[in-house]
């Protein structure tokens, strides 16, 4: 069957594909890892009431039927998108930290070197 | 016309679907097309089918809005899918 297939673009440049691989097991399962509720909540005892069926198999039970395929394959794919993102996200983030700091070192360095002390206001 | 705030939803996701058949596919795109996005200034998709292939564009402000739209929409793809699944 043909695959699912995502293409990713982002103004800095950055471009993605996402292409499932049929045989891998993250391929093979409705069941998310970025998706549904985190296992901190399950251990709290949480029911899915979500939670996706169980892909269904052909007739002779020798394959999963084709939309099955597909649903495991998007969820996968799924997954994958969602990871890239989160990394790409705590990396704006880490930028944005890392500009903050600079820009508060840069701010003291100036004020030491205008001879800040303080005391602008004292007379 | 285009906004000028429209003009920034340049961080984008191009999504195809094969679905079994072509009417699979056009239902698919007919389920979804009527959703309205919440924040349209912030994220928008686009839906087409083309034979059995589903087409799904988005295009967002950043990666933080584009992870939560895309993935809110996948989600609804997959439960097409799984219901198709279930009624054929």
């Amino acid at each position: 069957m043909t695959l699912p297939v995502a293409l990713y673009s982002a103004p800095d440049g950055v471009e993605k594909n996402f292409i499932p691989t049929p045989d891998d097991p993250r391929y093979l399962t409705t069941e998310g890892r970025t998706t549904g509720p985190s296992d901190h909540v399950l251990n709290a005892g949480q029911i899915d009431r979500d939670k996706p069926s169980d892909p269904k198999y052909t007739a002779d039970g020798s394959q999963l039927t084709y939309l099955s395929q597909l649903r495991t394959q998007l969820t996968g794919l799924q997954d994958d998108i969602n990871e890239f993102l989160t990394r790409r996200m705590e990396l704006a983030k880490n930028k944005k930290k890392a500009g903050a700091e600079e820009k508060r070192i840069q701010e003291e360095i100036n004020q030491l070197l205008d001879g800040g002390d303080g005391e602008e206001d004292a007379d | 016309m285009t906004s000028k705030r429209e003009m920034s939803l340049d961080y984008t996701l191009e999504l195809q679907i094969p679905f079994e058949t072509e009417g699979q596919a056009s239902i698919a795109t007919k389920v979804l097309s009527p959703d309205p996005i919440l924040k349209p200034q912030d994220f928008q998709v686009d839906y087409s089918s083309e034979k059995n292939i589903m087409l799904v564009r988005f295009r967002s402000i950043d990666d933080r809005v584009l992870r939560v739209g895309v993935s809110s929409v996948i989600d609804s793809i997959k439960t097409i899918v799984e219901t198709i699944d279930e009624l054929s």
